[in-house]
C-alpha cells in the first residue's frame, strides 16, 4: 500500500468516529481531562525548574539569618552590608526586605521587596517596566512596582492601592521579567518597607552580595558567616541557587509527589484510548472483513484502526492542553512557601508537549486493537 | 490476466475444504472440479451446508483450500500468500453480499470509492470510476445520499457498483437479492444478466431462489459438498 493510499484512509477514520458520537466524545472528554492533569503537573515542574535552575549560573550569594527559613524571622542589622562590603571579592551588597502575606504554603502569595530604590535596576536588572514609570516610582516613597501576573491575579493596574500583608502602597508601575520571580513580587522602598512592616528602619531580612568571579563564591559565603559568627545575628550565606532550593523544598517535594499524578494521568489516558479503540474494533469484526474481502490488505486495516487511536489523541491532546494553556494563561496562578514564588505560567513547549504525548498514547494504545483487528481470517470474521 | 476467449477464467480441480469444529472435522467442500467460461453466469444452488459459500469464498480468495487447486485467469491463486490475496483480490474480484455492507456514514459515493483507497490513485482518478461505476447501476443521480436514505434494491446496487469500481473479471456475489423484494430482485437480477453480456463480467451468483438462478447462463446444484448437477439454463 502506497504512502497516498495511507493519506486516502485519514477521512475514513474520522469519519468512522463520528458514528459514536457520545461514546467518542466521552472518550476526548477523558483524554482531555488526563492531559490537562498531565501539563498542568509539567507546568509545576517547569516552575520549580525555572526557580531552582535559572539562578545557577549567577554569581550571587544570599545572606539571611542562620537557622531562620521565612523571610519573617530574618532579621539581620542593615549595617552588616558595610562590613561585608569590605570582604575580598565582594562587588556590591544589597540589603533586602521581605515582607510576605504568608510564610505557609499557598496559592496566593503577596512578597514586597523593600530595595534601595537607587540599587533597583542592579538587583533586577532584567525588569521591563510595561506600564508606568521607574522614576516616578523612585520618587513616591510608598510606590510600588508590581509585577505582572501578581497584577494580573489581583486586578490590579497603575494608580491603583492596595494592601497586604499589613503594608498599603501605591501603584507607580507594572513590571515583567524574564526571571520568573519578579512577575511575581511587589518592589517597594527598602526604607518604606522597613517602617511599614513594623520592622523599624535598620533592619533588614537578606543580603544579595555580588562576587567578583563565581569561583569565589565559597570562600565569601565562608569569610561572611565567619565575621558574624560571635555577632547579635549570625548568619547563613549561600549561592542564590542554594537558596532558592532550600527554601523552596518542600515546594520541590510537593511538585516531585505530583510527578506520580502525571504519570497517573498518562496511564489513565493509555487505558482509556485503548478501551475505546478495542470497543471500535469489536463491534465493526464484520465491517473489517468486508473491507478485507474488497482488497483491503491487513496494513490498511491496523493502519485505520491506529489512525482513529492517533486522531482521538491528537483531538484529546489538543483539548486537554489547550485548556491547561487558558487556565494558567488567565489564572495566573503561583503558588509559595517561605517567602518562594513559583509562577505556574502558561508555556506553549508544554502545551505542545501534552499534545505530543497525547498523540503517542494514542497510537501505542492502538497497536493491540489493531492487531486484533487482523488476526482473524476474514471467512470467520464474516460469519461472527 | 490474459482475456483469451472460450478460455476458462475459473478453473477449480479437486477442490477440497476442511476445517475443524470443536473435536470434529467439518467437510463443507469435497473434490470439486469446476470451470467457468469468462462472460458467464453461474448460479450456484443447494441446501444449506451444501459448500456454496464455500466456494464462493474459495474462488474470491477470502478462504483458501484444504486440497486442490485454484486458478483464476492464469493466477494459482490457491498459492498467494495472505498479503497478495489481498492484492490480487482488489484487482480482480468484486463481491456482493447479501446485507450489502454499506458503512452507514459513507454516502453512496463514498462507499463506492472505498476499494479505490488504500490504491494510492488520485483523487481525479477515483472519481471518474466512481461515476462511472454508479452510473452503470443507475445511480448517478443518488450517490451523494446515505445508505439510509435509499431502498433495499438500491443499497444492493449500490454495493454492486462497489463491487465493479475496481473493473474486475470476476463478481462473486452470496445470496444477492435474498434479502430483496420481488421487485428490486428482478432489478438487480437484469443488472447482473446485463454485466454479464455486455461488460464480460463472469459472474458466480449463490442462491436459494429458483427465479433468480433462472436468470443465469449455468446453475450448478451442489449436496454436502460435491456437485450433483450441472445445467445449461440458457
Amino acid at each position: 500500500m502506497s504512502s497516498k493510499g495511507l493519506i486516502n484512509l485519514i477521512p475514513l477514520a474520522g469519519k468512522q468516529l463520528l458514528r459514536h458520537r457520545v461514546r467518542t466524545l466521552l472518550t476526548l472528554l477523558g483524554i482531555g481531562a488526563g492531559i490537562f492533569l498531565f501539563t498542568l503537573v509539567e507546568s509545576m515542574q517547569g516552575a520549580v525548574s525555572a526557580v531552582t535552575g535559572a539562578q545557577a549560573s549567577e554569581a550571587t550569594l544570599v545572606v539571611f539569618r542562620e537557622n531562620r527559613y521565612c523571610p519573617s524571622t530574618s532579621r539581620l542589622p542593615e549595617y552588616y552590608a558595610e562590613e561585608i562590603a569590605q570582604i575580598d571579592g565582594v562587588r556590591e551588597v544589597i540589603p533586602i526586605q521581605i515582607t510576605v502575606n504568608n510564610c505557609g504554603a499557598s496559592l496566593d502569595v503577596v512578597t514586597f521587596r523593600g530595595v534601595p530604590p537607587e540599587l533597583l535596576h542592579r538587583y533586577a536588572p532584567e525588569i521591563e517596566v510595561l506600564e508606568g514609570s521607574l522614576s516616578t516610582w523612585q520618587k513616591t516613597d510608598d510606590g510600588a512596582l508590581v509585577g505582572k501576573n501578581l497584577a494580573d491575579r489581583r486586578g490590579l493596574k497603575t494608580g491603583d492601592s492596595f494592601a497586604a500583608a499589613g503594608v498599603r502602597v501605591r501603584i507607580n508601575g507594572i513590571i515583567e521579567s524574564p526571571n520568573a520571580q519578579d512577575n511575581n513580587v511587589a518592589y517597594v522602598h527598602l526604607p518604606f518597607l522597613q517602617q511599614a512592616s513594623q520592622r523599624g528602619l535598620g533592619e533588614v531580612t537578606q543580603f544579595n552580595v555580588r562576587v567578583e568571579d563565581p569561583a569565589m563564591l565559597d570562600r565569601v559565603a565562608e569569610q561572611i558567616d565567619d565575621r558574624f559568627r560571635s555577632g547579635e545575628s549570625p548568619t547563613f550565606t549561600q549561592p542564590e541557587s542554594a537558596f532558592f532550593a532550600r527554601a523552596a523544598q518542600e515546594l520541590i517535594e510537593l511538585t516531585r509527589f505530583t510527578r506520580w499524578i502525571g504519570l497517573g494521568a498518562v496511564i489513565a489516558v493509555l487505558g482509556l484510548v485503548a478501551n475505546a479503540v478495542l470497543l471500535v474494533v469489536r463491534g465493526r469484526v464484520r465491517e473489517n472483513a468486508v473491507l478485507q474481502t474488497l482488497g483491503y490488505p491487513d496494513r490498511a486495516i491496523a493502519w485505520l484502526v491506529l489512525l482513529e487511536g492517533l486522531i482521538l489523541g491528537l483531538v484529546g491532546g489538543l483539548l486537554g492542553a489547550g485548556c491547561a494553556w487558558l487556565f494558567l494563561h488567565f489564572s495566573h496562578l503561583s503558588f509559595g512557601n517561605e517567602g518562594q514564588i513559583m509562577a505556574i505560567t502558561a508555556r506553549l513547549d508544554l502545551v505542545l508537549r501534552g499534545m505530543g504525548i497525547a498523540l503517542i498514547l494514542g497510537g501505542v494504545a492502538s497497536l493491540y486493537p489493531a492487531w486484533v483487528s487482523v488476526r482473524r481470517p476474514i471467512v470467520e470474521s464474516l460469519r461472527s | 490476466m490474459k482475456a483469451e476467449k472460450n478460455f476458462p477464467l475459473v478453473r477449480c480441480a479437486g477442490v477440497a475444504k476442511r476445517y475443524r469444529k470443536g473435536s470434529l472435522w467439518v467437510t463443507p467442500l469435497e473434490s470439486l472440479d469446476l470451470e467457468v467460461p469468462r462472460g458467464e453466469f453461474l448460479a450456484l444452488m443447494g441446501p444449506s451446508g451444501s459448500g456454496k459459500t464455500t466456494l464462493l469464498n474459495l474462488v474470491s480468495g477470502i478462504d483458501s483450500p484444504s486440497e486442490g487447486r485454484i486458478d483464476i485467469g492464469d493466477i494459482a491463486v490457491h498459492e498467494l500468500s495472505r498479503r497478495k490475496l489481498a492484492a490480487w483480490r482488489a484487482r480482480h474480484v468484486g463481491y456482493i453480499f447479501q446485507l450489502y455492507h454499506l458503512i452507514p456514514v459513507l454516502s453512496a459515493y463514498e462507499n463506492v470509492e472505498l476499494p479505490l483507497l488504500p490504491d494510492g490513485q488520485s483523487k481525479r482518478d477515483r472519481r471518474e470510476r466512481v461515476e462511472a461505476a454508479l452510473s452503470l447501476v443507475g445511480l448517478a443521480d443518488r450517490m451523494h445520499h446515505f445508505p439510509r436514505e435509499l431502498s433495499g434494491g438500491q443499497e444492493q446496487r449500490v454495493a454492486i457498483a462497489r463491487a465493479l469500481v475496481a473493473d474486475p473479471e470476476l463478481l462473486v456475489a452470496d445470496e444477492p437479492t435474498g434479502d430483496l423484494d420481488r421487485e428490486s430482485a428482478d432489478s438487480v437480477l437484469a443488472l447482473l444478466r446485463n454485466l454479464a453480456e455486455e461488460q464480460q463480467k463472469t459472474i458466480i451468483m449463490v442462491t436459494h431462489d429458483p427465479k433468480a438462478a433462472a436468470a443465469a447462463d449455468r446453475l450448478l446444484h451442489l449436496e454436502k459438498g460435491r456437485l450433483l448437477e450441472d445445467q445449461h439454463v440458457k
